[in-house]
């Protein structure tokens, strides 16, 4: 790159103002960064912790469904599910953590009461309410989960690309900057060197002319001076 | 099958004799603690030893794994109560077709179920336990039937006709089987105790009492769920009618007040019975223990009465309660172990006397 800039001082000063503009960038990219990790760091503690819940709630689910469909038949639980009439709502917002747009996910209708669920009381026994419990819960908890991951997912995603943003600037961007300054402060140090060399020759032909000339007037009246009074200079016609 | 009252003599004897001697083949907590160790194919096999031999040797060929358990399970109970039919006789035979007609309520929901949520034929058939009234051709033609409506058409003339006729129209405004449901639920357990002598003779009482006391472990049951879940459901919706413990205007406040309730019932003639479904009611979050223990004291009720009476219809019913635990009970091993649940999971469930 150093290569292709002109040696100007015009450019030198581009280039000290693109240095400058790079590295308050390079600070301002830095603490975004350490700032998205520290949010991150605390969104993953949360992952974690709804990660390992929604685990449990699903085994839970699993189990009690599982003993739901031996006790009762598979057919009395899908029909109790299949009587369910209002289905669960999600509504998505979205919320700003340091410039990152992450989902805020809302449920409504996901736990219902006995009379809610549209199955019938006589056909049907606790072991179908502690499924449909078990479910519940885990919708809540997979809903959870999915506002959770994808915050931590589009935050991850933020703090690679400010990572590499952070890197670019510094291990690639100044450095090749800063060689490009130093390539033109030196070829402008080496101009500077030339003209005053290329002055410094001229003034000593200059010097060395007028030494000349000096020495052709001088040498000029030592001649007239040394002639002999009365004699007349012979010319020829 | 069909109901006979030609008003000849009951024969108690022979039958609560042939009940007794089948009643001393259930599975008992050792079997069972054998089976809960075992996969669904050691299951079959422990099951092709024993009492289900015929049944398992039968269906052997049409179904496999725990479809098979199943299937035998179920034939095997509609056998056993086919042949108590066939044992009794006058009086005593209507007492137990009356009651074997709750497994025709069991056929008629399943099959409104699997319209329902549109499952396939097979896995309707296979949850069908054909012990009840219905012929063949009748489970036939509920089977082949693509809508609720065409149920209903099916059933029209059967004791179950009027009441789905009548609550067809809640079905289709709400969209829900509840109405369905318990419609057929309810001409059960009104058909169990109608047409009974004002007067009855000390057989029939004691049919009355056992039915009685079938009927308020029902509510208490569903008034325990009601309570515990604190639905905005009128209990009456869901009170049978026929009982000795509530009465429909009473339950709900019953259900309302769950320590009025509970108090209630440990005071009731049941409070010995009922202890320790009363206690798990107070100790566990869900209900399922609850309803464990009121199964496991609704069979050690029946049992007792069987024993205080035994030359009265309540040895046979014990036995029919006795025999479909026990099916449900290797069913919920069979599926359970299939699912993959642990011994501990599945042993829990289980309702053992």
């Amino acid at each position: 790159m150093a290569n292709d800039v002109k040696p100007t001082r015009k450019e030198l000063m581009a280039i000290e103002d693109r240095i400058d503009l790079s590295e308050r960038g390079h600070d301002t990219l830095e603490q975004k960064r350490d700032g998205l990790i520290m949010e991150f760091m605390d969104i993953l503690d949360q992952a974690q912790d709804v990660r390992s819940g929604l685990g449990d709630d699903y085994e839970e689910a699993q189990e009690t469904i599982d003993m739901a469909r031996a006790i009762e038949g598979d057919l009395a639980v899908r029909g109790a599910a299949a009587a369910l009439k209002e289905h669960p709502e999600i509504t998505i917002q979205s919320k700003n953590i340091m410039g990152v747009v992450v989902p805020q996910i809302e449920s409504s209708k996901v736990q219902k009461g006995l009379d809610e669920r549209g199955y019938g009381i006589l056909g049907t026994s606790a072991q179908i309410d502690e499924a449909a419990d078990a479910y519940e819960e885990l919708i809540d908890s997979i809903v959870l989960a999915a506002e959770v991951e994808t915050a931590m997912k589009k935050m991850l995603n933020e703090i690679e690309t400010t990572k590499r943003r952070v890197n670019a600037l510094e291990f690639k961007l100044l450095p090749e900057l800063h060689e490009s300054q130093e390539y033109i402060e030196q070829k402008l140090e080496e101009q500077e060197r030339e003209e005053i060399f290329r002055m410094k020759k001229i003034k000593n032909k200059k010097e060395e002319e007028e030494r000349e000339a000096r020495d052709e007037v001088s040498a000029e009246e030592s001649e007239e001076t040394d002639r002999p009074e009365g004699e007349v200079a012979v010319t020829s016609d | 099958m069909s109901t006979r009252t030609n008003g000849s003599g009951s024969n108690y004897e022979y039958v609560t004799a042939r009940v007794r001697s089948r009643r001393a083949k259930l599975f008992d907590e050792d079997d069972y603690r054998k089976l809960i160790r075992m996969g669904p194919g050691e299951i079959a096999r422990f099951m092709e030893e024993s009492e289900y031999e015929e049944a398992m040797n039968a269906l052997g060929a049409r179904y496999s794994g725990v479809d098979l358990i199943e299937h035998a399970l179920h034939r095997n109970l509609a056998n056993h109560f086919d042949d108590l039919l066939r044992f009794a006789e006058g009086r005593l035979y209507d007492y137990i077709a009356r009651y074997l007609r709750q497994f025709d309520a069991w056929n008629i929901k399943t099959v409104m179920r699997g319209i329902y949520s549109d499952a396939e034929r097979e896995s309707v058939e296979t949850d069908l336990i054909r012990a009840g009234e219905f012929s063949e051709r009748r489970i036939e033609r509920l089977l082949g039937a693509e809508s609720i409506e065409a149920v209903i058409d099916v059933l029209a003339d059967t004791m179950f006709g009027d009441a789905l006729a009548g609550a067809y129209g809640e079905y289709e405004e709400r969209a829900v089987l509840v109405p369905l449901e318990n419609a057929v639920d309810r001409a059960f357990y009104e058909a169990l105790i109608a047409g009974l002598p004002s007067e009855p003779s000390r057989a029939t009482q004691l049919y009355i009492d056992f039915l009685e006391a079938e009927i308020d472990f029902r509510n208490i049951e569903n008034a325990l769920r009601l309570s515990r879940s604190g639905a905005d459901v009128d209990p009456a919706e869901y009170y049978i009618d026929g009982g000795r413990l509530f009465d429909e205007e009473g339950i709900g406040a019953l259900v309302a007040n769950t320590d009025e309730l509970v108090s209630r019932l440990r005071e009731s003639t049941y409070g010995d019975d009922l202890d320790a479904a009363l206690n798990e009611l107070e100790s566990a979050e869900g209900l399922s223990g609850v309803e464990r223990a009121l199964n496991r004291a609704l069979l050690e009720y029946s049992r007792t009465l069987s024993n205080r009476y035994p030359l009265s219809v309540c040895p046979v019913f014990a036995y029919v309660l006795a025999k479909m635990r026990e099916v449900d009970n290797v069913r919920a091993i069979a599926r359970g172990k299939e699912a993959g649940l642990d011994p501990e999971t599945i042993e829990e469930e289980l309702v053992m006397v």
